[in-house]
């Protein structure tokens, strides 16, 4: 047992058990509403699945709950929405996660269901064939929104063959492609004990609920995993430019290039950047107070290195949504900005302010039991240690301006940039009238 | 029907409310589970309050609340939320317009003197008024580039022929661009007074003294006049009305507004119900019809909304494949006529009441929710509408069920929209096919922009 959280002025404890089959559960007692929130994360996403079958991995998490062995999918529905309880499945680059939130008195049903989906879903083909329709139609449904099609874009530019190129949803042709195989391949290949993470947060006492566990899930067989080498991807050394046309009242534009691993120790020392440059409290940060509070470019706006760093690295983004007219604008004052934070030091008030907000903000993250359980599986993915609530104002309050400096030069380039934009333009970057 | 857990006095519990003599009505709940404090201050103006010609008033005046009062410069507000490691925002509805702040619970007070100085004393700097005019209108685009956005606007504005609802909440292009500070100002001499607000504060502090505080900061307020009530009643809907919009897609997006009830009115408890069962979940009827069976949505929702005037109840789904709008309608009123002609089943109506009650619990988790729960109830109704909420769902039978459907989702008082392709919409997508550009012609020069 882990005590965790007297730097946000709560502490909750962190009860660490293994099961004999390798399961690691991660569990959190917490009165504050009389609910459970279950979650089990399996360690594989879209970024094991091989480039032909692009989306996979998230067609097996939108299948599990659809039919088990023993349950139908609507048998599945009605047992869980009767309490008033849900169930939810989805995926990522790095992990299938299970989602299960559950009035108290429930806790069985919800262990039993979760258990049965997520050890023995039946993949019914013709629940295969629905979904590969669905998600096809939203591919379609995505492509849209100019937002979207500018961040596939940006992503398919800046990554070349790494997995994170793609849509997390593939692509039309690599969804049609994937059979019911493929989805129980996925499923035996990476859902087993030992590449699972079981965080369960809410209204329980842990001497009541690990026998439950050991009931639910001890009975899951072990075995191996194959380790997936997963080249890294290089960060670019030319500029790249890509304009989609598309009739729209904004050009919206991504510009920016590959970022960092979440392991990676200036993490923190690019949180304070990034509260600088593009985040923190309202628009305090230099790109929205100079683009939207001072030139009125635009309603939405952000940068951020940080946000987007996992197991492989992630992107630095500077986006901006404008008028066609003010494109240029628009993006020479990006630029701008992210010269200039790699140019001159920030100032020791920009430093301070950014560390106050970054420590003092720090408590939001961890109100609800579902952002508790979400914490205890990035600690345990990211190895950040149950410890890291008390640690973390430490990393901040350890940042100085030289850091600052030295990190933004390392990391932040506005010359080899990758920019991405879907809008009214036509292919060389000229705004035009808009369609509508 | 009974209630699990008794929860019919959880949401409530503890919550105090105490009006000041200049009219300004104080909500406080102590939480005390996190070190948080939320303090939400609500006005009693929305986009039902606009005139013809002056639509986004409401909305505009938001996001010049940021923008300099007497004590609090502009930039300041967010500044000290960056300094005290908070976060603020804003938020505007039909019926009102809402400010936040989150802070630790050793710092939050600042919260209070910038929403005392902001109630009265901003200053509407014409440059700042029309700067931020061009921020506005960019959020305004932002919303007609998405299908839904777009769609679920017309279809308003199509469904309210008298009612202010029929306008869009960030109002229309051209009322915003002609829109001046003068106007802007008047419109907050009218509604921002202490009599036409409610101030929420959920979380660790301590209520008594809390109350002492917030009567330094706004008792020395004085009360206006009464903001002028809106008069305007939507007269009854005599035939289906229908609206095509056309757009850049190609996948067909349907939504259809009934004509329903206020907050609290009899049928709003059955009409809850009667969205759960139709689109609550992968069991409901729409989802079984349309997503299961006739496989031609992606998604379909139910919802009746909380308004303070009479509301729309709102179905939506979008299409897929070769799927036609007519179809997907064709199959909502189908399922719609069932539920009047057949009814509902007992386990449909105990499966709904379940949903709507761990739906409550489930969020109001954060010292947020729970502010923006009571401030919303508060300002559209009255307080004591949380008490009895869980007991009138309870009490829903399912003949009402049915009653309702067949009382207001009928087509004489319903509109459709149909979000249908226009001619770009093959043209989009070659272009998202397209090769990577030379970047020779571009108009940005190689070595970079100043």
């Amino acid at each position: 047992m882990k005590s965790a959280g007297s730097s946000i002025g709560r502490s909750f404890d962190v009860h660490n058990h293994v099961l004999d089959n390798g399961l690691r559960t991660l569990l959190v007692e917490n009165q504050a509403i009389p609910a459970i929130s279950i979650n089990a994360s399996v360690l594989a996403g879209a970024r094991q699945e091989p480039e032909e079958q692009a989306g996979l991995a998230i067609m097996v998490s939108r299948l599990l709950d659809e039919g088990t062995v023993s349950r139908s999918s609507l048998e599945i529905a009605e047992a869980i929405e009767s309490v008033g309880g849900s169930i939810e499945s989805d995926g990522s680059f790095e992990r299938i996660v299970l989602s299960c939130t559950i009035l108290k008195q429930d806790l069985d049903l919800g262990l039993e269901l979760v258990s049965d989906i997520l050890l023995h879903p039946a993949f019914p083909p013709d629940y295969v064939t629905k979904e590969k329709a669905r998600t096809l139609a939203e591919i379609a449904s995505a492509k849209d929104r100019p937002q979207v099609v500018a961040g596939w874009t940006f992503n398919e530019l800046v990554y070349g063959r790494h997995p994170l190129h793609r849509p997390v949803q593939g692509y039309p042709d690599t969804v049609e492609r994937i059979g019911r195989d493929d989805l129980l391949g996925f499923h035996h290949t990476f859902f087993t004990p030992g590449n699972t993470l079981l965080s369960v947060v809410g209204d329980f006492r842990v001497s009541d609920l690990l026998p439950k566990i050991e009931r639910y899930f001890g009975r899951w067989a072990q075995k191996p995993v194959p380790v997936a080498a997963i080249p890294r991807p290089h960060r670019q050394t030319e500029r790249r430019r890509k304009f989609v046309a598309m009739p729209a009242q904004q050009v919206n534009i991504y510009l920016g290039h590959l970022g960092i691993e979440r392991a990676n120790p200036d993490y923190y020392a690019l949180q304070v950047l990034d509260t600088i440059l593009g985040g923190g409290a309202g628009f305090t940060a230099r790109i929205p107070q100079r683009l939207r509070d001072e030139m009125g470019l635009a309603y939405t706006m952000f940068a951020s290195i940080t946000s987007t760093a996992g197991l492989d690295p992630g992107r630095f983004v500077a986006y901006i949504g404008t008028s066609p007219e003010n494109m240029q604008l628009a993006t020479e004052g990006l630029l701008n900005e992210i010269r200039r934070v790699i140019d001159e030091p920030v100032t020791a008030q920009e430093l301070q302010d950014a560390k106050d907000y970054l420590t003092g903000s720090f408590v939001f993250a961890f109100e609800s039991s579902a952002q508790i359980a979400r914490f205890l599986v990035h600690a345990e993915v990211y190895g950040l240690g149950f410890d890291y609530i008390e640690k973390y104002p430490q990393y901040i309050e350890g940042i100085s301006i030289d850091e600052v400096s030295r990190v933004a030069k390392k990391y932040l380039d506005s010359e080899n940039y990758t920019m991405a934009v879907a809008g009214p333009v036509d292919r060389n970057g000229r705004p035009t009238h808009n369609g509508r | 029907m009974s209630i699990p857990l008794g929860l019919s006095t959880f949401a409530a519990d503890g919550v105090r409310k105490t009006v000041l003599d200049n009219g300004l009505v104080v909500v406080t709940r102590e939480l005390h589970a996190s070190p948080i404090v939320t303090t939400v201050l609500w006005y009693r103006v929305g986009s039902r309050n606009e005139e013809v010609g002056q639509t986004g008033k409401s909305h505009f005046l938001e996001h010049m609340l940021f923008k300099g009062a007497s004590r609090f410069a502009k930039g300041e507000i967010d500044l000290l939320t960056l300094k005290n490691g908070g976060g603020n925002n804003a938020f505007t509805s039909h019926d009102f317009t809402a400010y936040y702040f989150n802070f630790a619970s050793d710092r939050w007070k600042v919260a209070l003197e910038i929403e005392a100085d902001r109630m009265v004393n901003c200053t509407f700097d014409a440059d700042e008024f029309d700067a931020e005019k061009k921020v506005v209108i960019e959020e305004l685009k932002g919303n007609l580039d998405s299908p839904w956005g777009l769609l679920l606007q017309e279809l308003d504005a199509t469904a309210y022929k008298v009612h202010p609802y029929r306008n869009p909440i960030v109002g229309w292009l051209q009322d915003v661009e002609r829109a001046t500070a003068e106007e802007q100002q008047a419109y907050y001499r009218k509604y921002y007074h202490p009599n036409n607000a409610v101030l929420v504060i959920t979380g660790d502090f301590d209520a008594e003294r809390t109350l002492e505080d917030v009567a330094r900061c706004f008792a020395g307020i004085p009360a206006g006049p009464a903001p002028p009530a809106v008069m305007l009643v939507e007269p009854e809907q005599h035939g289906e009305k229908r609206v095509l919009v056309r757009w850049r897609s190609k996948v067909p997006r349907i939504a259809i507004a009934y004509h329903a009830p206020e907050i609290a009115h009899g049928d709003s408890y059955p009409l809850h119900i009667l969205g759960a069962i139709l689109a609550e979940g992968k069991a409901s009827r729409l989802y079984q019809r349309l997503v299961e069976r006739d496989q031609n949505v992606t998604f379909v929702t139910a919802e009746y909304g909380e308004s303070k005037d009479p509301t729309l109840f709102h179905i939506r789904a979008e299409g897929r494949g070769r799927h036609t709008a007519e179809e997907i309608e064709a199959g909502i009123h189908d399922e719609l006529r069932r539920v009047v002609e057949e009814g509902v089943t007992p386990a449909e109506l105990m499966r709904a009441k379940h949903q709507i009650e761990a739906h409550f619990i489930l969020s109001r988790e954060r010292t947020l929710d729970q502010a923006l729960l009571f401030g919303q109830i508060e300002t559209l109704y009255g307080l004591d509408y949380i008490d009895t909420y869980l007991r009138r769902i309870s009490e829903v039978t399912e003949d009402d069920v049915s009653r309702v459907c067949a009382r207001y989702c009928r087509e004489d008082n319903r509109t459709v929209g149909w979000l249908l392709p226009d001619k770009s919409a093959e043209i989009v997508e070659e272009d998202i096919t397209s090769e990577e550009d030379s970047g020779e012609s571009a108009p940005f020069p190689e070595g970079g922009v100043q």
